[in-house]
């Protein structure tokens, strides 16, 4: 009814009526996409804000790119061009559940010459401290960083969280980041996973 | 002018989809577990009186159990160093992300000669169900239910609203209270805090 009268009233031609219904249409698609995530929310300003503290592991810090021990970093100062973020907690079933799964990706992702310097894989111990991020390390024989949240920042940050979630981030150069994908829930195919992953 | 027209149009568009996308965030849809969580929002942080101290003989008390029969905490005495944990409320946000934590420690409570039992006054069918989401655990989840709240009452952990406390015992093989930890029942008392006592009480 809307571009009839448009029509009608001649104010709006062919190539608008185009125009309108390619717009409507990637409106109802970005909606359709958001949904599809189960209305997760992106915690891109959190993650942009959010000051970790770089980890104990040496080698971790050299996967990551930084330099001092126990130093706090933003998220963009990570060394990749993406970044996948699992938000887990020690003290969460699913998270200990999906441990094993999340480690064979780390394994793809590493064992893959065109990924290993490209895309980088963390995990964020939310309400976790130092102590606890080490048992779940531990025990689930996780080789990726696991960073912890010592001072509650990330509890405050992402609050409401639902873990496990994972985040997939672009980093640009000059600090900007780009929220390809948050979503709550682990994954059941880490090959799958990574493949979805690529694609965004 | 017909341009310009197309212009004020597209934009009329673009906000109507930036509205759009806008409305479109929405609060965190919860997966499985997280879907039963009721989330009573924040609470006063300890709301009862202590009637027990560090260097009291514990009293003893028998509750049903979850899996079935009855634990009587004198059972432990001679033999075991015992953790326990006091969760206010099933199907509450932190309380659920608890016990699970203790479930993969199993060999650092073993490691102290330490056993865990948790308690809730919650009755036994919504523990059952509660705890059947977290997968199996290792320790005894006790049911304080009936006559209401009558253990987390005698150690003065039993809150105005007849829940509990968020709260950790830990007796040792003699049957002495050695750590009390009454915790703001708004947050998750960290791992360390028991492990360290235990380590006091092994010494």
């Amino acid at each position: 009814m809307l571009g009839r009268s448009f029509l009608k009233e001649g104010t709006m031609g062919k190539r608008s009526l185009v125009l309108f219904f390619a717009a409507l249409s990637s409106v109802l698609l970005a909606t359709s996409a958001v949904q599809a995530q189960e209305n997760a929310p992106d915690y891109a300003q959190a993650l942009e804000k959010l000051r970790l503290y770089s980890p104990e592991d040496p080698s971790a810090r050299k996967y990551l790119g930084l330099k001092d021990k126990d130093a706090q970093f933003f998220i963009n100062q990570i060394d990749a061009e993406l970044l996948l973020i699992e938000i887990f907690s020690m003290y969460c079933p699913h998270c200990q559940k999906h441990a094993p799964e999340a480690n064979r990706l780390f394994e793809i992702i590493t064992g893959r010459k065109d990924l290993k310097d490209r895309l980088k894989l963390i995990g964020i111990g939310v309400g976790n401290s130092p102590f606890e991020v080490k048992i779940f390390r531990e025990k689930y024989s996780v080789a990726f960083p696991l960073l912890d949240d010592r001072d509650s920042a990330a509890t405050n940050a992402l609050s409401g969280v639902l873990t496990p979630h994972y985040v997939v981030l672009r980093l640009h150069k000059g600090g900007k980041i780009d929220v390809l994908y948050s979503d709550a829930g682990g994954f059941d195919d880490a090959e799958e996973f990574l493949k979805m992953v690529l694609s965004l | 002018m017909k341009r310009v027209r197309n212009q004020r149009l597209l934009s009329v568009i673009l906000c109507v989809a930036g509205i759009i996308l806008l409305a479109s965030e929405a609060p965190c849809i919860s997966k499985a577990f997280d879907e039963k969580i009721f989330d009573a929002g924040d609470l006063k942080p300890i709301d009862s009186t202590l009637k027990v101290k560090v260097g009291d003989p514990v009293p003893d008390f028998t509750l049903r159990a979850v899996s079935g029969g009855t634990v009587t905490l004198s059972e432990y005495r001679g033999t075991k160093n015992v953790v326990i944990s006091f969760v206010p409320a099933a199907w509450t946000p932190v309380c659920s992300d608890q016990w699970p934590g203790y479930n993969i420690v199993q060999d650092l409570f073993d490691a102290y000669s330490a056993v865990l039992i948790g308690i809730s006054v919650d009755n036994i069918p919504t523990l059952f169900a509660w705890t059947q989401a977290m997968g199996d655990l290792w320790f005894p989840v006790l049911s304080d239910f009936w006559p209401h709240g009558k253990v987390a009452q005698t150690l003065g952990v039993l809150r105005s609203d007849g829940t509990s406390e968020r709260a950790i015992f830990i007796v040792d093989k003699q049957g002495i209270i050695r750590y009390i930890d009454v915790h703001d029942i708004n947050k998750r008392p960290p791992l360390e805090g028991i492990i360290e006592a235990l380590e006091k009480v092994q010494d």
